[in-house]
């Protein structure tokens, strides 16, 4: 940070700030401290445990499922090791959908208490008593959370590939860990707007059972019904009138603009592109543009990477700026009650 | 009485006196070179005597030989009724024919019997008069009712046709039964290198044929390259063989030359990469592997629908035997492809050959324009941490 960033500004000393103004060190004095705390009590609490056994049990489950249903088929497959990932066996689903449910419900049970358990435990004043910014702190508790979720990811995906190693006898090639990389890049992101989100709630409301409702509530919304409410809003912005394909081709990329407004979408689609490498678009495809095409070709990573590149910055970015909404509400707040 | 046996006895002794007189001179006279009497005129065939078969028709190859120049006219005689007789020259049919002193006039005696000719001996007179001189021939046909047999193997077209390097060659044949017996045919023919030669009846191949009396079949013998055949004549002959009879004919194919495209690409790699709404160069190689040049190549491209090829040259003259002419393309996708594999055609068409295509396998790519914009939102996202760090910042 340049001296010139850290000036103070006329608006601070209007909210009735009346200590010394000007700011002096690194915001992130003393971020290292609260990220290693907090990430020592993410892992040690019995909460984490629990859904990290749960989210164990699915991953082994359903690998293992579909080890067996793999070693079964006798076709060729390039890409074995993402085939582990998606393949479902009756009845137990596939493993990236068990995940998709799971990663939300992680990241809200990591940071929905973040900052209003501090209040409730009032132990907010005396950790700001210690020489530890609020920046520092909640960048400090997002990190660790985010760097908790990291952590329980790259086991699973380890634990995976590890199983898959060991059931199937055939070692992964570069282009299927790239994938399979790249897959746990955006799981992690996907879990950071949840840990955001959550966290927004948990700067919002002092009651942390508060927090995990309007959390989870947000969760359901896009979940369940965003689906429903997208659908019916394209009906009526973008209305079939008589019928022409034009207008229910712009129906339908509108109901798909709307769905991509939700991150469970985001990271479908991701995960979509990623896992299958024979997918090149996700967008509506017309017939024209598969004339000529040789369907069931895989594209190549960069170029599936291309595909995703909106969904996996969408991802980032929001997780960003849910961050910023966080930190902004906090840092407004009044921290001495 | 015995006056009588004088003078016969007198007109003896005179005759006798006037035939050696007269007859001494001559017989000095014949002995005697280049002052010889002209040779009379001659009508003569080489096989007088024939035996045919029922509805048969003879052609009897007549000469006529004669001392001074004249022109004989012929006639025929006992011709028994509704046989017809013509003669022909210089494939015309005539009744009169010069002949020049010198050398033997040719003439062809054609008889056409009825089918209903009763079997027998039949003579016919075959008379050549001129204003000076008078001869005949005397022609012996005996009609059998049974023929021995005989096999005849004829061909419709000529027995050398012309052929390409890679096609089929069909000769059409004309078996005959000539005799009077049934006759089962065996049929084989000879292979020439590189070559299959099958014979085929009613469109299946056949090793034997039937034959009833005086029936034809059609045969159809198909020479078929086996590999791309060198430039040259390729003999074979077809035989018919039932029993003690016989027929062949011999065959040429004559295979000439011909230009052979191939469509193909440097290292013969049939794959390429190209980026939406780009023009992207690929390389094609046209090869003549023949052994005649190409002319006129045509160059046309099957593409997705919105996908445009250019070439530099879309016409090419010439590609000597053994050359390669390397052509560049420009391919286009459009600017709303999807990424991923697509199919494209490349057709070269020579003028007098067939077309020869090449697919190529053109990995779509997008721009990668978008990847930076999304960086830069997140670049943005991170921006407004910063500013929110700044902003509202509390130490």
């Amino acid at each position: 940070m340049s001296t010139a960033a850290l000036k103070p500004s006329a608006k601070i000393s209007a909210q009735g700030e009346t200590a010394h103004r000007s700011r002096e060190g690194s915001p992130w004095t003393g971020m290292w401290a609260v990220i290693l705390k907090e990430m020592a009590d993410h892992l040690s609490s019995t909460r984490i445990f629990i859904l990290n056994t749960l989210i164990l049990l699915a991953a082994v489950g359903t690998v293992f499922a579909a080890t067996q249903q793999i070693s079964q088929t006798v076709s060729q497959d390039e890409f074995l090791y993402l085939r582990l990932l998606t393949t479902a066996r009756q009845p137990l689903p596939a493993f990236v959908a068990l995940l998709a449910f799971f990663i939300p419900l992680i990241s809200i049970a990591l940071t929905f208490d973040a900052v209003n358990g501090e209040f409730s435990r009032r132990t907010m004043s005396r950790i700001l008593a210690q020489p530890i910014y609020r920046d520092a702190l909640l960048m400090g508790k997002f990190l660790a959370s985010l760097f908790t979720l990291a952590l329980v990811c790259t086991a699973i995906w380890l634990l995976i590939f590890g199983l898959g190693i060991l059931r199937l006898g055939v070692a992964p090639g570069t282009e299927e860990v790239g994938r399979a990389l790249l897959f746990l890049l955006a799981t992690i992101f996907y879990g950071g707007i949840w840990l955001a989100l959550a966290m927004v709630f948990s700067v919002l409301f002092r009651q942390t059972a508060t927090a995990a409702l309007a959390s989870i509530a947000v969760w359901l919304f896009f979940t369940v019904f965003w689906g429903m409410i997208s659908g019916f809003l394209a009906q009526t912005l973008s209305p079939v009138q008589i019928g022409l394909p034009q207008e229910i081709l712009a129906q339908a990329s509108m109901e798909q603009t709307l769905s991509r407004l939700s991150p469970n979408t985001l990271y479908a689609e991701s995960m979509v592109a990623l896992l299958q490498p024979q997918v090149r678009s996700l967008g509506i495809l017309l017939p024209t543009q598969l004339d000529g095409a040789i369907l069931g070709s895989p594209l190549p990573l960069a170029q599936s990477i291309l595909l995703i590149w909106p969904q996996m910055t969408g991802l980032i970015a929001g997780s960003i700026l849910l961050f910023a909404l966080a930190y902004v509400l906090f840092q407004r707040q009044e921290i001495r009650a | 009485m015995e006056h009588k046996r004088l003078n016969s006895l007198i007109g003896l002794v005179l005759l006798l006196t006037l035939t050696f007189a007269l007859s001494s001179p001559a017989l000095a006279q014949e002995s005697q070179p280049g002052s010889a009497t002209p040779q009379p005129l001659l009508l003569y065939t080489q096989y007088p005597s024939r035996m045919i078969g029922l509805g048969e028709t003879v052609t009897l190859p007549l000469k006529l030989r004669a001392g001074v120049a004249q022109v004989v006219s012929l006639e025929v005689q006992g011709l028994p009724e509704g046989w017809t007789a013509t003669f022909r020259g210089g494939s015309q049919i005539v009744d009169a024919v010069y002949v020049d002193g010198v050398a033997d006039a040719s003439v062809d005696l054609r008889l056409e019997t009825p089918s209903n000719a009763e079997p027998g001996k039949y003579e016919l007179k075959v008379i050549g008069s001129s204003k000076r001189e008078q001869t005949e021939l005397i022609i012996n046909l005996t009609i059998k009712e049974k023929l021995p047999p005989r096999l005849s193997l004829t061909t419709d077209g000529l027995p050398t046709k012309r052929g390409t390097p890679n096609s089929a060659v069909t000769f059409t044949l004309n078996l005959k039964n000539e005799g009077g017996e049934d006759l089962i045919a065996e049929l084989s023919a000879t292979q020439p290198e590189n070559v299959q030669v099958t014979i085929q009846s009613g469109g299946q191949d056949v090793t034997e044929l039937e034959l009833a009396p005086n029936e034809t079949k059609n045969l159809t013998v198909k020479a078929t390259p086996l590999v791309r055949l060198e430039a040259g004549n390729y003999s074979f002959s077809v035989q018919a063989i039932a029993g003690d009879v016989s027929a062949q004919i011999d065959l040429t194919v004559e295979v000439v030359g011909q230009g052979r495209l191939s469509v193909s690409a440097p290292e013969g790699r049939l794959s390429a990469q190209a980026y939406a709404g780009q023009d992207n160069p690929l390389k094609i190689e046209l090869t003549n592997s023949g052994t005649a040049p190409l002319r006129g190549i045509q160059l046309t491209s099957t593409t997705p629908s919105g996908w445009s090829i250019t070439f530099d040259q879309a016409e090419i003259a010439e590609i000597p035997a053994g050359e390669t002419v390397e052509v560049t393309a420009q391919v286009k996708p459009p600017e709303k492809a999807v990424a991923g594999d697509y199919v494209i055609t490349i057709n070269a068409r020579p003028v007098d050959s067939q077309q020869e295509s090449a697919d190529f396998r053109i990995t779509v790519r997008t721009s990668t324009l978008w990847g930076v914009a999304g960086i830069g939102l997140i670049a943005l996202a991170v921006g407004a941490v910063g500013a929110a760090v700044v902003r509202f910042g509390r130490r």
